[in-house]
């Protein structure tokens, strides 16, 4: 094949890829239900990106004894659809499912298990990164160090689960 | 078990520097040397091809030394991929994220263009075009990267960044024949495996079906992206000891396996299959809890045909360290249904009468003018003076006490037995007439012996460090006088390197005690330097000898 045409193919492949990856994200944004959690962050550094802080939320870690679930076991690596519903400022988790079709019309977020241990289950939903300009993380990680300050994430979830961070407040 | 996997690796590791790179830079030396004899007429072509016909190497092709204009247009690429991929990294937020976005993105297609340009349009500047070509994949990379910041993809999830890196610049390493965009998608590929194992939890299947279906395959001639990807295979193969992913580390052995029919050149892949199938055995072992794998003899069974047949003895080496861990991991699984616990000492005597049967195999071998005979020798020699060098211990002796696993004392016991057998024919045959045989066994029997009395009577530990110090003094001797006796300098060297360093240990070990660790170091430093002057002065002296 002439190499002209190659590099035509292999250049619309990369901006098809890179425009795919902007309008998937733009598409949760614009339709998605904007919730409120609850955070404890810490600050380390992403080897690729730069500085980022990590959040982990209230639903990071969830009680089995106190939410409702169908099964009694979850592998690690395993996709999980968690209910919200608001309680007070924050959204907070009330039932686990293991198919998205098992929620009835309630909001919820998807989240793949990361480990399940004497009733306690671990799980990541994609919103654990937060990144900002390089030397920023540090100061908010003092902000935050103690709990002296509160913090919270605005998130977006649209209807198949997916989230994204839309905003962190810290004392607001 | 781990320990065990890594010391074996070890041992094998220190096998082939110290017996084959030897060999490989004479090797070298030669396929080096040989055009300048055919250039200055001392050889003609045909005598040089014969040369290279006795070795089984092959000419190498005059390469041109490597202008500057391809470093420094390469070194000039990757500084600025990665100088963008670091202002990525900074997270600079004076221009809006899109707008940023679109900048880089538009500046990696012009960069591809560029590099397109260079390398087919404008004539004399393909090295230019090449390495654009690269930076162009290093920017789609920051593209990328830059993306994922934008949206907060977390660092868990970045394994899917580095596939989205590594996928499209695929085309570009195939298709515009760029061999530096290849080398960075391997690489880019195994980072990812490992990103996938790690946040996911499962095994990866799809790596090794990328790496042989598209990695492979279009690798062609390209040596380093070969290795690269060979080297993340067997890589995930030992990573599925950890993660029990049995079915992978199979997939993986297979794999390598049949790649090894497709390109017989390239020895490597023997190498690695077998060491893959080393790491299934493990991770069978592991996965169903401590059952041994009587699979495991098919496919070494199988790649140690294809050693003899294609006389690839450093292959030997990983097929006889195989067979040691698998008979291990099997007498583990029955310690484990009587009930015995693991027992150091035994399990170390267990290992040098493995030694010692694997020595009477080269003596055979060599006396029936099979392969290999030099192979099993080395390799059993330092597997039996590892094991006797650590019962030298006193300290190792001691933990030995109160934890007799019968199983593993029977079975030294068995392969003591065979031992003695195959002495006895050897005896029959009439064959320790000669001086070297009757040396090489007489250390045999001793380190059998003591090794032996040493499992009987673990409690008797005085004696059993005498007992293990005497072999290991029996041991340097016999080096020492084998070495003249069949001229062979190496030996003799090995001889002077066991002597030297049962010195040390024993000074150490019996200095250490002392309260005066000043005067210890002092006196110890001078004794080892006095004593190494005059070890390397005889050495040479009788090594000239031998020579001559």
């Amino acid at each position: 094949m002439n190499k002209k045409i190659i590099i035509v193919i292999i250049g619309f492949l990369w901006v098809v890829i890179a425009v795919g990856m902007v309008l998937s994200k733009q598409q949760t944004l614009r339709t998605g239900k904007t919730v409120v959690l609850e955070t404890v962050p810490v600050d380390p550094r992403d080897f690729l990106r730069g500085d980022y802080v990590v959040l982990r939320y209230k639903l990071s870690s969830l009680d089995m004894n106190q939410i409702k679930s169908i099964k009694s076991y979850y592998r690690p690596g395993e996709s999980i659809y968690v209910e919200l519903k608001p309680k007070g400022k924050f959204w907070e988790a009330t039932a686990i499912y293991e198919k998205k079709g098992d929620t009835i019309n309630g909001l919820f977020i998807k989240g793949k298990v990361k480990y399940y241990y004497d009733k306690k289950l671990e799980a990541n939903y994609g919103i654990e990164s937060y990144f900002v300009p390089e030397g920023e993380g540090r100061d908010i990680e003092r902000k935050m160090r103690g709990n002296k300050s509160s913090v919270s994430v605005e998130v977006v979830v649209d209807s198949s689960g997916r989230a994204l961070i839309k905003r962190v407040y810290i004392d607001e | 078990m781990i320990f065990s996997l890594i010391f074996w690796l070890v041992v094998i590791y220190i096998v082939v520097r110290l017996f084959f790179r030897r060999h490989r830079k004479m090797y070298r030396w030669l396929q080096r040397e040989l055009p300048s004899w055919e250039q200055k007429n001392i050889i003609n072509p045909e005598q040089g091809n014969a040369i290279l016909g006795l070795y089984k190497l092959k000419r190498i092709e005059s390469r041109g030394k490597m202008d500057m204009v391809k470093i420094l247009t390469l070194v000039g690429a990757i500084f600025v991929g990665l100088g963008v991929i670091f202002f990525v990294a900074s997270n600079w937020q004076r221009i809006p994220a899109h707008l940023r976005t679109f900048m880089l993105l538009s500046i990696t297609l012009s960069t591809l263009y560029a590099g397109y340009l260079f390398s087919y349009e404008k004539k004399g500047f393909v090295q230019l075009g090449k390495s654009l070509c690269l930076l162009a994949s290093l920017f789609w990379g920051g593209t990328i990267a830059l993306i994922g910041q934008i949206y907060n993809i977390p660092a868990s999830e970045n394994w899917y960044i580095i596939l989205l890196w590594a996928f499209p610049i695929v085309p570009v390493a195939i298709f515009l024949n760029n061999d530096y965009v290849h080398i960075l998608a391997s690489f880019l590929f195994v980072i990812w495996n490992f990103l996938y194992i790690v946040n996911n939890s499962v095994a990866n299947y799809y790596y090794p079906v990328i790496i042989f279906a598209l990695m492979l395959p279009t690798a062609k001639n390209l040596i380093i992206s070969r290795r690269i990807n060979i080297i993340g295979l067997v890589s995930a193969s030992l990573y599925c000891c950890f993660n029990k992913y049995e079915w992978l580390a199979l997939f993986i052995s297979a794999g390598l396996l049949a790649y090894y029919f497709i390109q017989k050149e390239e020895r490597v892949y023997l190498y690695t299959a077998c060491l893959s199938f080393i790491f299934w055995t493990v991770t069978f072992f592991t996965v169903r809890e401590q059952q041994p794998n009587p699979f495991f003899l098919l496919p070494i069974g199988f790649i140690l045909y294809l050693t003899y047949r294609d006389d690839i003895k450093e292959n030997l080496i990983i097929c006889l360290v195989g067979l040691m861990i698998w008979l291990n991991l099997t007498l583990a699984s029955l310690s484990q249904i009587w009930g015995y616990e693991f027992d150091p000492l035994n399990f170390i005597v267990f290992q040098s009468f493995l030694g010692i049967i694997m020595y009477n195999i080269g003596m055979i071998s060599k006396r029936r003018g099979y392969l290999f005979f030099e192979i099993y020798k080395v390799f059993s020699y330092l597997v039996v003076f590892v094991c006797t060098y650590l019962l030298s211990f006193r300290l190792m002796l001691e933990t030995g006490i109160g934890k007799v696993n019968q199983v593993y004392f029977y079975a030294s016991f068995f392969v003591a037995a065979i031992i003695m057998l195959l002495m006895i024919d050897e005896a029959r045959g009439g064959h320790f007439k000669n001086k070297d045989v009757r040396l090489e066994l007489g250390a045999l029997i001793a380190a059998l012996i003591g090794n032996g009395v040493i499992a009987i009577n673990p409690q008797l530990i005085s004696i059993n460090t005498f007992v293990a110090n005497a072999i290991l003094v029996i041991f340097a001797l016999t080096n020492i006088f084998l070495g003249v006796e069949v001229k062979r300098p190496y030996v003799f060297t090995m001889g002077i390197v066991v002597f030297a360093l049962f010195i040390i240990t024993r000074y150490i070990d019996v200095g250490w005690r002392l309260k005066e660790k000043s005067l210890f170091f002092i006196v110890g430093g001078l004794v080892i330097l006095s004593l190494g002057t005059f070890l390397e002065k005889q050495r040479r002296k009788i090594i000239e000898r031998m020579r001559a």
